[in-house]
């Protein structure tokens, strides 16, 4: 489980999150909604050690984290794929995950991991000694969520994994992560632009505005209830 | 061959040799933060310049090379903490660290010609004197020269199979290519680049011994001019390749050891130079240097 309780982040006199607090339940996805410029990536920086947390505290499964540096983090099992899809260009696509997985949990053997990618993504094993950076947009997604799951995080932090990908792109990445998400049980966060596909894949919902939480609650209630009014509000 | 040619040909190889060391040794900060320290040359002359104190003093010459590396090294950590870092740090994208790295430089310097004085001091024998000679191909070759070239070619193969085949050598790129995802992804960056300025400050130690013992001399002022062409060396290899670091250091070697001997002494470094210049118009990524690959 995750935890952030009064996080604020700063970055010189510009504030970025402002005294926020949610919780992560394991098992489930959390989506964290909101306009440009809401605090949804420094939000995910804040918990991944690469934002100036100025204020709260950060913990995970009840180990307060605030004061370690990202690597400690990873280690102890956040993975965070950063919005605009970074990755590693210049390097193949199989160093890319070798990568990771280096750096990761090791809870599965190298090979293990591989085959269990390109099983899932065909087209990674065909690109494998391609640089990453030629890579299509869907198929870079590709990678950067693999590179995320093959570190066997217990929390898995993802900035708009649909960003500039086309709809059926979209869907296919979607059908993965939420597929991921049931079969390993553990935390997951997406930070979405596109409110109504995250409401549709998650179990619970916050609405970030100017760095605050503006709306929380079930996602279903958010979908369809007399919320709509209040969520359409807060991207205005 | 006539022997004129010949001997020219091999001073060229050896120093082209140290060259490729201390391109080496700029390329390594490179990989790891794309910053050089221009304060090597003073490195070089520092860890030269101890050992031939601490050898003045009664201690082995072995035992003076390693304690004046472990000097050096420590001055590497403390040059990448106190005045890269916090050049970095300022505004993105300063330039700062290459007049920091240079003023520490030139403030070494400064302290080795007060505390040692600015005369030239005579080198001890390390490995072999100057007087042991091989016969290669009807020639006398000093043992000094092989020396040189082989331990320069050794520590180019151990840093290329170190980054081509072990995890930490792809770590070691992925910092160069961005830093924060390295982080995100669990590699201690701050670890692997206090290691690289460490691991490059060694590196321009061992050639500061190693040019000192084929010259034979060191005084404080010694080093400057070296660096400046291990710098062409690195650019004309491709800055970051270590290949490229001893193909560079070779041609700057030989060609301005051919130009020295056949044109005159005073064109040495020149040449050098106008290499440079022509190689960042013909070539700009160098000999075995990559174009960057990107697609947006």
């Amino acid at each position: 489980m995750l935890e952030l309780r009064g996080v604020t982040v700063r970055y010189g006199a510009v504030r970025a999150l402002e005294d926020l607090s949610l919780r992560a339940e394991p098992g489930g996805i959390t989506a964290i909604l909101g306009a440009n410029g809401a605090g949804k990536s420094s939000l995910m920086r804040a918990v991944s050690g690469i934002a100036p947390v100025v204020g709260g505290s950060v913990l995970l499964d009840g180990q307060d984290i605030t004061g370690l540096p990202a690597p400690a983090r990873a280690k102890l099992g956040i993975a965070h794929a950063m919005e605009g899809r970074r990755l590693f260009r210049q390097l193949t696509v199989e160093d890319n995950l070798k990568l990771a997985w280096s750096f990761g949990a090791r809870r599965v053997a190298l090979p293990a991991s591989l085959a269990e990618i390109y099983d899932r993504f065909p087209i990674l094993k065909e690109k494998a000694r391609t640089p990453a950076g030629l890579l299509s947009g869907g198929q870079q997604q590709m990678v950067i969520l693999s590179c995320t799951t093959i570190r066997s995080p217990r929390c898995l932090l993802l900035d708009e994994p649909s960003l500039g990908l086309a709809p059926i792109i979209v869907q296919q990445i979607y059908g993965f992560i939420t597929d991921y998400a049931a079969r390993s049980g553990i935390t997951v966060v997406i930070a979405e632009q596109m409110a109504t596909l995250a409401l549709k894949v998650s179990r619970h919902c916050l609405v970030l505005r100017r760095g605050r939480v503006v709306l929380q609650g079930p996602s279903a209630e958010l979908l369809q209830g007399s919320d709509g009014k209040a969520l359409a509000a807060s991207y205005l | 061959m006539d022997d004129f040619f010949f001997s020219l040909l091999l001073a060229g190889v050896s120093v082209g040799a140290v060259y490729a060391l201390i391109a080496l040794g700029l390329n390594l900060t490179f990989w790891t933060t794309k910053t050089l320290n221009f304060g090597q040359g003073s490195l070089m002359m520092l860890c030269a310049m101890l050992t031939v104190w601490l050898s003045s003093q009664g201690i082995g010459v072995a035992l003076a090379v390693l304690g004046s590396l472990a000097v050096v090294a420590a001055l590497g950590m403390f040059i990448e903490r106190w005045t890269v870092r916090p050049a970095l740090k300022a505004s993105g994208g300063s330039m700062g660290w290459v007049v920091s790295t240079l003023g520490f430089g030139i403030f070494l310097q400064g302290m080795a010609a007060k505390y040692f004085g600015s005369q030239a001091m005579a080198f001890p024998d390390v490995v072999f004197s100057a007087q042991d000679y091989v016969t290669l191909f009807g020639q006398y070759v000093s043992l000094q020269y092989l020396v040189v070239l082989a331990v320069a070619v050794a520590l180019i193969l151990a840093l290329e199979l170190f980054v081509r085949k072990t995890v930490w050598g792809r770590a070691v790129h992925a910092v160069s290519l961005d830093p924060e995802l390295a982080l995100v992804q669990g590699i201690p960056v701050r670890r692997l680049v206090l290691g690289s300025f460490m691991l490059s400050s060694i590196l321009a130690g061992v050639a500061g011994v190693l040019i000192a013992q084929i010259g034979g001399t060191v005084d404080p002022a010694f080093g400057f001019d070296l660096v400046l062409l291990g710098f062409v060396a690195a650019v004309l290899g491709g800055m970051g390749s270590s290949f490229g670091a001893l193909a560079g250091g070779l041609v700057v070697g030989i060609l301005s050891k051919l130009v020295g001997g056949y044109v005159s002494t005073a064109a040495e470094h020149g040449i050098a130079f106008a290499l440079l210049m022509l190689a960042l118009a013909v070539r700009p990524q160098g000999l075995f240097g990559r174009p960057e690959v990107s697609k947006a």
